[in-house]
């Protein structure tokens, strides 16, 4: 049972991350939307 | 404090500033394709796995690929680790590894932190040594070291979005780097007296009448790389203090260089890549600054001793025959001064090997090493984080520059604007989050306080460190924390993947922003990055982020217990 949890756990982290980099890469183009405004 | 150990410090650091360039330009040839010696493997593996090795990755496919490769790595171990039972090359019959520190265990070695809850010795087969740990000590060696090559592109780049392919990089790393360079410090290892072996423990009677089991294995290979890797998980749960891997002043004086051996070089590989040496050697210098800092403070605070020691006239002071100062927690075959080396070594890159117990040392020389692996572990660093780590301080340190000048930064031709300057202060904010947090949970949980050996502040420091330890994947214990419950497995397994990859992914990111932005040329309002005042600067940024993070937790726990000490008072 724990080692489903375990599992379940890492698996989570790494989909949270993968959803991490497309939060960045939004975070970066709003930014630079900003920078481009005069 | 001798002179001895004063020149032996002194050697150590004029053989890095000796090897940074032939190593850096070897660095250049591993990963802009150049070395072609195993080209037919490196061929053969692209082919199996289904690489295309010609294939310009954008960041978030980098990325992506960094964590697909750490996550199936990272359950492979964990189903390797809790069916070992069943595995080959197991001749004790050790047991499958319980289910929390399965997880910690394969977090920790995925994310090159290798922080151990359990004794090698009594926990791991043969098989999971080799196979499962030291497989993890080169890949996420490799890894770490592609994610600073992939910035260091995204700098240089003129135009294009690619920053390199993950794939390549990582393979390339392992094979023509760590593979070798293990190689043949294994066997320097072993011509010393470090043990290669597969033999069954051996019984043996002590000179009191005592029997003692002497622990076996395949030590040299594994020894090589946690240190070239800045990896640092040992064989022994005694780490580089058991006589069997680490037996001659010769294989401690290697074993500690080994640690800086690529990180050092990679700042030349820096400089030669954004086409601006002296800016290699800028970096350079300023990790030697706090390097210097560390390893002087810490040898002067545990030469200089306990105070209570020395009013109960316990002889503090070093002569011919007795090593003075404060040796609780040393081996007497390697004294105070190259203790005080290895632990600065250690904790100024991601390593974590010890030979010596850093909870044993007076507040202040435990001091150091907290520090330097709250500093986010940048001088000279872990493999490849400790560079990306310094740079992006000085992307941080450029536009706080510009800011005081009124311009918009520029950073080696390109301009930091707000993204980039998102993505830099995500990356320096993740890793204090998760250090103060977790501490702080810890220290108010009956969880968290129950696995303390010391009460007071030096059971804070404990808990401070574990969590610093982990989250900046160094992995070094302050050896007073029991971290074997599911409190501890499980948040200190968290904390190894957060420290890693949530502060990958940002760096990453800013490699891809740096790697679109168009370059300008210097004018006249360009903040030189090449200057002794640029070193100052960069010093200065790192010490107030630093100081301003974590003076507060730092003050209740080593900084009280000193102040303390003075009064007379131990905890």
């Amino acid at each position: 049972m724990l080692d489903l949890l375990y599992v379940a756990l890492t698996v989570g982290f790494f989909a949270l991350m993968l959803a991490y980099i497309r939060g960045c890469e939004r975070l970066g183009r709003d930014a630079g939307a900003q920078d481009e405004r005069p | 404090m001798t002179w001895n150990g004063w020149l032996q410090i002194l050697v150590f650091s004029g053989l890095v500033l000796a090897v940074t360039k032939p190593v850096g330009i070897y660095l250049v040839r591993v990963y802009d394709g150049s070395l072609r010696w195993l080209a037919p493997v490196e061929r053969a593996i692209y082919r199996l796995a289904g690489v295309d090795p010609d294939e310009n990755q954008h960041w978030t496919r980098y990325a992506a690929a960094l964590l697909v490769f750490s996550a199936v790595s990272m359950l492979v171990t964990y189903v390797a680790l809790r069916l070992q039972g069943h595995l080959p090359l197991n001749p004790f019959q050790r047991p499958g590894v319980v289910d929390r520190q399965a997880f910690e265990t394969a977090a920790s070695f995925t994310t090159n932190t290798n922080w151990q809850s359990y004794a090698g010795e009594t926990t791991m087969s043969y098989l999971s040594q080799m196979m499962q740990l030291a497989f993890h000590n080169f890949t996420s060696a490799a890894a770490g070291v592609a994610c600073a090559v992939a910035l260091a592109r995204g700098i240089a780049r003129r135009s294009g979005t690619g920053i390199g392919n993950f794939w390549v990089d990582l393979i390339r790393g392992t094979l023509y780097l760590f593979l070798p360079a293990s190689f043949v410090l294994a066997l320097l290892f072993v011509q010393q007296g470090t043990i290669q072996n597969f033999a069954h423990y051996i019984t043996a009677t002590t000179v009191e009448g005592a029997k003692q089991v002497l622990a076996m294995g395949p030590v040299a290979s594994q020894t090589a790389i946690k240190q070239l890797g800045t990896n640092g998980g040992g064989f022994f749960n005694a780490n580089a203090a058991h006589p069997f891997e680490n037996p001659t002043p010769w294989t401690n004086f290697l074993s500690v260089f080994a640690i800086f051996v690529v990180p050092a070089g990679l700042t030349w590989f820096y400089g030669r890549t954004v086409r601006n040496q002296r800016h290699g050697w800028a970096l350079w210098a300023a990790m030697f600054v706090l390097f210097a800092g560390g390893v002087a403070t810490t040898y002067w605070a545990e030469a200089r001793g306990n105070p209570i020691h020395a009013a109960r006239g316990v002889d503090v002071v070093a002569t011919a025959t007795n090593p003075g100062g404060n040796m609780e927690g040393k081996e007497v075959r390697f004294g105070i001064a190259n203790s005080a080396l290895y632990a600065t070594v250690t904790t100024d890159a991601s390593c974590g090997a010890v030979n010596s117990m850093h909870d044993s040392f007076t507040p202040l020389g435990g001091l150091v090493p907290l520090v330097n692996i709250q500093l986010g572990e940048l001088i000279f660093g872990g493999v490849g984080s400790g560079l990306y780590g310094m740079i992006v301080m000085a992307v941080l340190t450029v536009f706080i520059a510009g800011l005081m000048v009124g311009r918009t930064p520029e950073y080696l031709g390109k301009k930091i604007q707000s993204r980039e300057v998102r993505m830099a202060m995500l990356y320096v904010l993740i890793f204090p989050a998760v250090i103060l947090v977790l501490t702080a949970a810890s220290a108010v949980l009956p969880s968290g306080l129950a696995g303390r050996n010391n009460v007071g502040p030096h059971g804070l420091s404990e808990i401070l460190y574990a969590f610093s330890s982990v989250t900046g994947n160094n992995g070094s214990a302050f050896a007073g924390l029991s971290g074997g419950s599911y409190y501890y497995n499980t948040l200190l397994g968290l904390g190894t993947l957060f420290g890693r990859f949530a502060m990958m992914v940002p760096m990453l990111a800013l490699a891809g922003f740096l790697a679109e932005r168009k370059a300008v040329p210097e004018s006249a309002g360009t903040f030189p990055v090449t200057t002794p005042l640029f070193v100052v600067l960069l010093v200065g940024v790192i010490v107030i982020v630093g100081a301003l993070t974590f003076f507060p937790a730092l003050s209740l726990g080593p900084v009280v217990e000193h102040l303390l000490m003075q009064t007379g008072r131990l905890f």
